[in-house]
């Protein structure tokens, strides 16, 4: 017995060292990474203007609208989105006042909601947006006279966060203690205004990154009473933009928060078909370049930019019909939501619709109202479609049958808007 | 005693035919009837006494049956006060005692030389050879009697000189008559050696001198009373004393004794004596009832008082007499445990002849050394190691009480919060001592069972205390302990001695096996309430061992000592996942070079005697046994557990066979190589000052949730990691993390397991998902009705940090710099409402009583009193009662009752086996 004892000593030490130990537990297979179906929209109750939230979804439920600032919820309701599918709320009633910023909790993941901005002499509009990315870029800012550009910080969020900003203009990388560690408290809207904190620049770029805390970025620059309001987006380097009609200035704006040179090139789908590299360069490090699209036509158009690096491309218009700013956009898609698109009364609005693809595509433009109009279009082959707006409705849905780019505006009264709208991927 | 008394010269009565017998005093001898005393014999005794003139002999008692011409006397009283002044002294005689025919004539030789008022005989113990009982003695302050006399001192003259003594017994003393009839003679209400002690000290106090005299010689057949013990005589040395000092010594002295009284009690309950408790009692108890004549008493000493308290204290032994034999008795004790070669009793010069001496000392004071940082800075509270529960609480939970684990449950305990409960309880309920003492005392207690496990076994040798360092420290414990794992340490202590109570001594068999009996199975309790798996290790071993061709263990006290396994069982019943669900496993590795080391130790112990080679032979196979199933099979933390200490366990046992006494033998030498490669690998381990535990408070960090918390407590906290050894206690495994619910009010040991999920627990599991999906806008809501009000994510950023970077409600706020904390305001209290919160009371809770329902947050049981109903996944109870309990059932009292009739029946096979033996 002894022996086999030793034996099985042997044995046991053998197996010990040479057999492999189990797996080691582990915790249970994380979920997929969902987004809340939430958006976070800039509001603006001050003096004249007022602030119109437009929630757009593909069906008929409920969401809820809060207004917070400084800390605090400053207002909540419920709303409906009805059989359209589209509603409109007036900021001040769920509490908005001033500057400050509001969370829409969406009915479903297909939705889409956008700030709709007016006052007397003053239109604006922008896609609300969804949870912020860790860096947002924004570029077309101006503080020369006569001109007021800021930023405003949105923290919708529990938690305070910290923000890096690096600004650039023609003058390179300002340098200035407010942009340093940006804190904005937990549900609250910090605004930064650079027209106090940097005047007399002309092309104003700001590189926003979260050091802690998540934060949404607008920009909102007013000219002479009138103003434009786009979002900070992540930079890529894939953009589309669909370009309206019309005179005065339109340009598109590419800038870089890198700090090496991009490669550029921009191709233009004008009235003469597609002309690729219509434009192309070189991006100074933290630099931008502007393309004139006015001088090229005063018909819509639209234009796609490829880059070697990330960039931000936007368009500007300025003319008799007000002033606007859209960022493009990095995808082109089947489905299009544009909530608070619509004539305003004693005003205009259109559609602008790229077709991308090498085919021709119906579009199928509905507007969500409470008697729901539906057109069918057919867009050519890299062609720009432009159609106008009608009625009160709420938002407008364009389905198309390929992958096309659309974007709105609006004009009332020498004051415009335009808004990139907001594709659906998968619905 | 018949051929002593047979020698006796009459010497003295040679002398008193002189002239000078005309001056001889005259004695009245008092004969003081005793119970069960043969009066007749006394009598026949005293008349042999050769003095004269003869003395006149009274009986003092009542009913008494004589012949005639013997005088009697109702009391001692009377029979001192009716002597006439022609009596010179009075000899104050037991009837149960039986002078040699000198004793009188020494005692009057003695006392007229000395000038002295009262002498006492040397008393010798009847009916033995000639055994001292009294040579006079001194007192302490409290009056308690010191004899300086060994038990069982045989006489050999060695006292003989005549002293001043404090005081001398009543059972034979001579007093001058004058001096008797001032002070009304001895105090009736007092047993003989109290009423000694009182009579000497008056005496004293009167002016007279109280002498011993050795040559009168008394034979006491102690019929009187306890030879000075028992309750009677303890109150009579409290009267005596209220008697005989000044208001002012009784100020100081009275507390001063109550204390030593306090003290001495419970000194004798922690060495399982319970009289001495009653004897006080008693003793205060009946004085208080007797004070007015204790009053009266010292209004008649205060006639004849002359002489101040200092004249008593000349004779007074320093400090207490009782806690000094107790202070005896327990460094005694404690002595003995290392000595089971009895080194000791044979004189400490040759204590370090004894090499288990040696090794024992080295082995302990190594590890006690290694328990330093224990000792100044306490118990770490991480990993398994966490502070014990107010002792009633942990009984009452462990007596089928609420757990309060997690969101709570009926679940049984584990069954070391009863026992940890009980030590604490036993430590005057000082928890946070009691842990540390029990952490400290796991070495001492390891490194001893070892030794005596091997020592039964046959081994001498120092190794075998210092294989005590491998048990605590070995293969496997090292490992747990390394996570935490204190209980791991003190199963590791107690398991030798488990082991050890399935062996018996040759020299042992046939005697007192209830005793063998009941140890093993108190053993086999106390260990499986610290791992309830390693109940088994006791057979398992004695198997082993007996395949191997061992003797000396019994396979019914290997089986008595299984049966202690029920103290684990409505653990293990509740909560069968601990030892079958593999998915909750340690992660553990052992080093690779333990097996080759206990391969290398106990493999030459095959080429020696039966004895090392079967000893060393059971140790490697239990230690490479254990170290391969612990680590390369997917078992249950319950069994890996178990595995791993027993590794230990048998890494031990091939150590003390190494080790023990070396030679220049070739397979000793490569044996005694891998033993020590062991024993060093162990005690490295244990080197960082806290016996191997990790350092660390995680209840200090989290105290942050107690400090902030507002008027409803601090309600739970949910703690997550992607790392499992970054959460206190059992973790929940989670989607991709770890987490559980910690109490707010800080972790303790009772929560450290955690129970099987109930709906509560399901749902947090399922609300998690949804969290850490992202989709969760307002967490904070969805763990608030959990009443969890902070969450704090630790270790590397993972999946739910993600999560809560965008939501709305969980507040990140900056409290440890170690973790990301969230603040939670969404939640609900424990109990009660935000308006009405409840608090913890015991394992309930309780606040103002309200007329509606009071909803608390822990998992619904329909126990819950008063009127508990079912809330979604919770409880609400009626508020008007203020409170809400749990109400165990019979079922569930079952297993505790049956475990405690176990502890009982152990402690009464132990009892029953030493009256038998």
């Amino acid at each position: 017995m002894r022996y086999a004892a030793v034996l099985l000593m042997f044995a046991l030490a053998l197996g010990t060292a040479f057999l492999a130990a189990p797996d080691p537990s582990s915790p249970e297979q994380a979920p997929g990474t969902e987004e809340p179906p939430v958006a976070i929209c800039p509001v603006f109750e001050v003096g004249n203007q007022s602030t119109s939230i437009s929630v757009l979804s593909s069906i008929n439920g409920v969401g809820r609208l809060s207004t917070f600032a400084a800390g605090e919820e400053t207002g909540s309701l419920e709303f409906r989105t009805g059989v359209s599918g589209a509603v409109a709320i007036a900021a001040g009633e769920a509490g908005g006042v001033g500057i400050n910023g509001a969370l829409v909790e969406m009915p479903s993941e297909t939705t889409a909601a956008a700030s709709v901005m007016s006052g007397a002499g003053s239109l604006a509009a922008e896609s609300c947006a969804d949870i912020p990315t860790g860096q947002a870029f924004i570029s077309g800012g101006s503080t020369v006279r006569g001109s007021e550009f800021q930023i405003q910080l949105i923290n919708p969020y529990a938690g305070e966060a910290n923000v890096e900003l690096t600004v650039t203009s023609e003058a390179g990388i300002e340098s200035d203690d407010r942009f340093n560690s940006v804190i904005v408290p937990a549900l609250s809207s910090r605004t930064l205004d650079l027209s106090q904190i940097i005047p007399g620049r002309e092309r104003i770029s700001a590189n926003i990154e979260m050091t802690r805390g998540s934060v949404l970025a607008f920009g909102r620059l007013a000219t002479e009473g009138e103003v434009a309001l786009w979002r900070a987006v992540a930079p890529g380097e894939d953009w589309w933009l669909p370009v309206p009609r019309g005179a005065g200035t339109k340009q598109m704006l590419i800038a870089t928060p890198e700090a090496g040179e991009i490669g550029y090139q921009v191709d233009l789908y004008g009235p003469e078909g597609l002309v690729e590299t219509h434009a192309e360069g070189v991006i100074e490090p933290h630099g931008n370049v502007v393309i004139p699209l006015a001088a090229v036509t005063t018909e819509a158009a639209g234009v796609r930019v490829i880059t070697t690096g990330p960039v931000v491309s936007a368009l500007r218009i300025d003319s008799a019909e007000g002033l606007a700013w859209t960022t493009g956009s990095q995808v082109t898609a089947p489905v299009w939501l544009m909530p608070g698109a619509r004539s305003p009364q004693g005003g205009s609005g259109s559609v602008v619709v790229l077709n991308a693809g090498i085919e021709t595509v119906t579009v199928s433009i509905r507007a969500l109202s409470d008697e729901t109009i539906v057109r069918d279009l057919e867009v050519n082959a890299e062609e720009v479609l432009v159609t106008n707006l009608r009625g009160a409705a709420n938002g407008y849905r364009i389905e198309a049958t390929g992958p096309v780019v659309a974007l709105w505006t609006s004009q009332r009264d020498g004051a415009g808007s335009a808004a990139i709208g907001i594709p659906l991927q998968d619905e | 005693m018949a051929a002593r008394m047979s020698q006796t010269t009459p010497q003295v009565a040679d002398a008193d035919t002189t002239d000078d017998t005309v001056h001889a005093p005259r004695v009245r001898i008092l004969v003081t009837a005793v119970a069960d005393a043969d009066l007749g014999a006394a009598l026949a005794v005293v008349r042999r006494q050769v003095y004269e003139p003869s003395p006149e002999v009274v009986v003092v008692g009542q009913n008494l049956d004589l012949d005639n011409g013997v005088s009697t006397a109702p009391n001692l009283e009377e029979a001192i006060r009716t002597t006439d002044s022609s009596i010179d002294y009075l000899w104050i005689l037991h009837a149960d005692g039986r002078p040699r025919p000198d004793a009188l004539a020494a005692l009057i030789s003695e006392i007229e030389r000395n000038e002295a008022s009262l002498a006492g005989s040397k008393l010798l113990k009847a009916g033995t050879m000639d055994e001292l009982e009294s040579v006079g003695g001194a007192t302490d302050v409290f009056g308690e009697p010191y004899s300086g006399l060994d038990e069982g001192e045989i006489d050999l003259q060695q006292y003989d000189v005549v002293r001043e003594v404090a005081f001398v017994q009543s059972a034979s003393m001579l007093v001058r008559r004058d001096l008797a009839q001032g002070l009304r003679g001895l105090d009736p209400l007092l047993p003989p050696v109290a009423a000694g002690l009182d009579f000497s000290q008056r005496t004293r106090l009167a002016g007279g001198k109280v002498i011993s005299v050795p040559s009168s010689e008394v034979y006491h057949q102690a019929r009187c009373g306890e030879r000075g013990r028992g309750w009677r005589e303890q109150a009579g040395r409290l009267r005596a004393m209220l008697t005989a000092y000044t208001p002012l010594t009784l100020l100081w002295v009275i507390p001063y004794d109550f204390l030593v009284s306090i003290m001495d009690s419970i000194a004798s309950l922690l060495l399982l004596r319970w009289r001495p408790l009653v004897r006080h009692a008693l003793s205060w108890a009946w004085n208080a009832y007797h004070l007015p004549s204790t009053i009266r008493q010292r209004r008649r000493l205060r006639l004849v008082r002359s002489e101040g308290d200092e004249e008593l204290f000349r004779f007074h032994a320093k400090g207490s007499i009782r806690l000094r034999a107790i202070g005896e008795e327990v460094s005694g004790r404690a002595l003995s445990i290392f000595d089971d070669d009895q080194a000791l009793a044979r004189g400490s010069r040759r204590i370090w002849g004894s090499p288990g001496i040696w090794g024992a000392m080295v082995a302990a004071l190594l590890g006690l050394f290694s328990a330093w940082s224990l000792v100044i800075t306490g118990m770490p509270n991480t990993g398994f190691s966490f502070p014990l529960e107010a002792p009633t609480v942990a009984l009452e939970r462990w007596f089928a009480g609420w757990n309060d684990s997690g969101l709570g449950t009926s679940a049984a305990v584990h069954p070391s919060v009863g026992l940890t409960g009980l030590l604490s309880l036993l430590w005057f309920g000082a928890e946070g001592a009691a842990r540390t003492l029990m952490t400290v005392g796991a070495v001492v207690v390891g490194v001893v069972g070892v030794g005596r496990l091997a020592g039964r076994i046959g081994l001498r040798g120092p190794g075998r205390y210092l294989a005590g360092l491998v048990v605590i420290a070995g293969p496997g414990t090292a490992i747990l302990v390394g996570r935490g794992s204190w209980l791991a340490l003190l199963a590791a202590a107690v398991l030798p001695w488990a082991v050890r109570s399935a062996f018996v001594h040759p020299h042992e068999f046939g005697r007192s096996r209830f005793t063998y009996a009941g140890w093993a199975l108190l053993w086999g309790t106390v260990l499986a309430a610290l791992s309830p798996l390693l109940a088994l290790a006791p057979l398992v071993t004695v198997v082993v061992w007996r395949l191997l061709g061992g003797d000396r263990s019994g396979w019914f006290l290997a089986a008595s000592s299984l049966g202690g396994g029920v103290v684990g069982l409505a653990f293990l019943l509740d909560d069968p996942a601990w030892v079958t669900d593999a998915s909750r496993r340690l992660d553990v590795t052992v080093g690779d070079l333990w097996p080759i080391a206990i391969l290398v130790a106990a493999v030459p112990l095959l080429f020696n005697d039966s004895r090392l080679r079967t000893l060393g032979l059971t140790g490697g196979l239990i230690g490479l046994g254990s170290i391969a199933a612990g680590t390369l099979l997917p078992l249950a933390p319950g069994p890996q557990e178990a595995l791993l200490i027993y590794a230990s366990f048998g890494a031990a046992l091939v150590v003390a066979a190494g080790l023990d006494n070396l030679s220049r033998n070739v397979f000793r030498l490569v044996a005694a190589v891998g033993a020590v490669a062991i024993l060093v690998m162990s005690v490295g381990s244990l080197l960082n000052g806290r016996l191997g535990l990790p350092s660390g408070d995680s209840n200090q960090r989290l105290s942050f949730a107690v400090t902030l918390a507002g008027s409803e407590g601090p309600g739970r906290i949910l703690h997550a990691a992607a790392d499992r050894d970054l959460i206190p206690g059992e973790a929940t495994a989670g989607p991709g993390f770890w987490y559980r619910v910690l109490d707010g009010t800080g972790t303790t040991h009772d929560e450290i397991w955690l129970p099987p999920a109930q709906d509560g627990d399901e749902l947090l599991q399922a609300a998690l998902v949804e969290i850490s999906s992202g989709v969760e806008l307002r967490p904070g809501a969805r763990l608030g009705s959990f009443a969890i009000d902070w969450v704090v994510l630790e270790g590397p950023e993972f999946v739910l940090d993600d999560a809560l970077l965008a939501q709305l409600d969980l507040v990140p706020t900056p409290l440890d710099p170690d973790s990301r904390v969230y603040e939670n305001g969404e939640s609900v209290p424990v109990a009660g409402t935000a308006d009405d919160p409840w608090q913890r009371s015991g394992t309930g809770y309780s606040g103002e009583r309200v007329n509606n329902e009071v909803p608390l947050a822990v998992n619904y049981d329909e126990s819950w009193e008063p009127d508990g109903i079912h809330q979604d996944w919770s409880i609400a109870v009626d508020g008007s009662a203020g409170r809400a309990w749990y109400d165990s059932t019979g079922d569930d009292l079952a297993l505790p009752i049956a475990s405690l009739v176990v502890v009982v029946g152990g402690l009464v096979m132990i009892g029953l086996g030493r009256r038998r033996a």
